[in-house]
């Protein structure tokens, strides 16, 4: 239980050494027992120092001479498969925090790449500053995103179709006339503004402060329609809502 | 933040109930216990063998510098073992030297895995300090259709921008490959050319 962390090297200072030696070998030897009472197995230790003719061991010589009985006596290529020296111990353990480096390298990948997508959402990054296998990845969370949102989207028609009546009269649910549309269709072939503006056509009253969906300021959809005009990646329609200089993202109050 | 576990517990030393936690604490704990072995060796320069028997009736063992000579030198107890040779010296010697890089090797990519685990901490507090302060960052599960809606005009409009972008960098690239092979083939390079590196000794493809 140190504060500080111990070189991994021979410890030259002869009575630090023997300390050393001491206080883990207790501590190893604790470590056995453990497992062989946590898991119920067999076990044994086995330790030669410079400061003993004697081994140390653990359970006992007569233990240690059955667990190795035991050991003997099992097929030589047994015996080999799982043994290990320091050098092929070491050799596993690289194996395996490799394996964990390029898992992590994946996971910090895919963290960056959302926030990316974040970004450039709000318009705060632009995509030429991307390479191609960023654009690439980039392209692939949005997929994603989009199929989580249609599915989602999905999920909730079907939960508002078998709740509402059969016969749906227009005026008392506007929006879920407008919508569905949306839903049913295929998503992938939406062209620019296409379908969006003819749903803002259908809006009616155009007139008041916000959309048919009580939402979004009228503002807004004059600004995408704008924008979606020219659609080009330095002024997505979309990063107006999100807010910028000129328009600091005040109808989040509408949520 | 929730925590995800409850943190390290007091153990009760008894066998384990749950066959399932059994295995995973005897492939963590042999895996420690090797370690622990390795490190008293390397600090305190002591000879070791240790044998465990899996809960599947398997055998792993860790030696130092063998399990084999260990257990020869502990069965042959009663003959004094001979001094090193020469010979011993030079081949423990030799053991422990590509021990000790190996050891390096693996510090280092512990460090590694160190520095990434914490880049993935910042990571992550970086989504949740989004989530906090935008509607549409939260999980996709808890948006309302309204919502849904708006977000995935603006994830479309961005797949759009991305394929376009994605498209102009590609033509690009055509172009100064192009570009690279008229002027190799004319002998000369254009300094555009020797910028990007197209050597002569690239093979360039275009359709």
């Amino acid at each position: 239980m140190t504060r500080k962390k111990v070189k991994l090297a021979f410890i030259s200072n002869d009575a630090t050494r023997k300390a050393t030696y001491k206080k883990r070998k207790k501590g190893l030897m604790k470590k056995v027992e453990e497992l062989t009472t946590l898991c119920g197995i067999d076990a044994c230790a086995i330790i030669y120092s410079p400061y003993d003719e004697q081994p140390d061991v653990w359970p006992d010589i007569a233990g240690v001479e059955r667990v190795v009985e035991k050991f003997k006596s099992m097929p030589e290529m047994q015996q080999s498969r799982k043994m290990l020296n320091q050098e092929s111990f070491t050799r596993q353990r690289i194996a395996k925090t490799n394996e964990q480096l390029k898992k992590q390298l994946r996971d910090n990948r895919e963290k960056e790449m959302t926030e990316v997508m974040s970004q450039c959402l709000t318009g705060q990054l632009g995509l030429h500053n991307l390479t191609l296998p960023d654009l690439n990845d980039l392209g692939f969370l949005v997929d994603q995103k989009l199929q989580e949102i249609n599915k989602k989207m999905n999920e909730i028609s079907l939960q508002e179709a078998t709740q509402q009546e059969p016969v749906v009269i227009p005026e008392e649910a506007p929006q879920q006339q407008q919508v569905v549309p949306t839903t049913v269709s295929d998503n992938v072939g939406l062209l620019a503004g296409g379908v969006f503006e003819e749903q803002r056509l259908d809006i009616a009253g155009g007139s008041s402060d916000v959309d048919a969906y009580g939402l979004v300021p009228q503002w807004f959809n004059d600004a995408v329609v704008g924008n979606n005009a020219t659609a080009n990646d330095q002024n997505l329609g979309f990063m107006n809502m999100f807010g910028d200089e000129n328009n600091p993202a005040a109808w989040d109050n509408y949520f | 933040m929730a925590r995800k576990s409850k943190g390290r517990q007091k153990i009760v030393m008894a066998k384990m109930s749950k066959e399932s936690n059994l295995l995973v604490t005897f492939s963590k704990r042999r895996s420690g216990l090797f370690k622990k072995a390795s490190e008293l060796c390397t600090l305190c320069g002591v000879e070791i063998a240790i044998i465990v028997f899996s809960p599947g009736r398997k055998v792993f063992s860790f030696g130092h510098p063998n399990v084999e000579q260990i257990l020869d030198k502990f069965l042959n107890a009663q003959d004094p073992s001979p001094t090193n040779s020469t010979t011993l010296q030079l081949v423990e010697a030799h053991r422990s030297a590509s021990a000790r890089e190996l050891n390096l090797q693996l510090s280092e990519l512990l460090t590694q895995l160190e520095e990434l685990k914490n880049q993935g901490e910042e990571l992550m507090n970086l989504r949740k300090q989004r989530q906090d302060m935008f509607w549409w960052e939260a999980p996709v599960d808890d948006l309302r259709f309204e919502q849904l809606q708006i977000l995935k005009t603006g994830m479309e409009d961005l797949k759009r921008n991305i394929a376009t972008h994605t498209q102009k960098l590609v033509l690009m690239e055509q172009a100064l490959a192009l570009a690279a092979c008229g002027t190799r083939s004319a002998h000369s390079m254009t300094p555009l050319g020797c910028t990007l590196g197209y050597g002569s000794e690239h093979s360039i493809e275009y359709h």
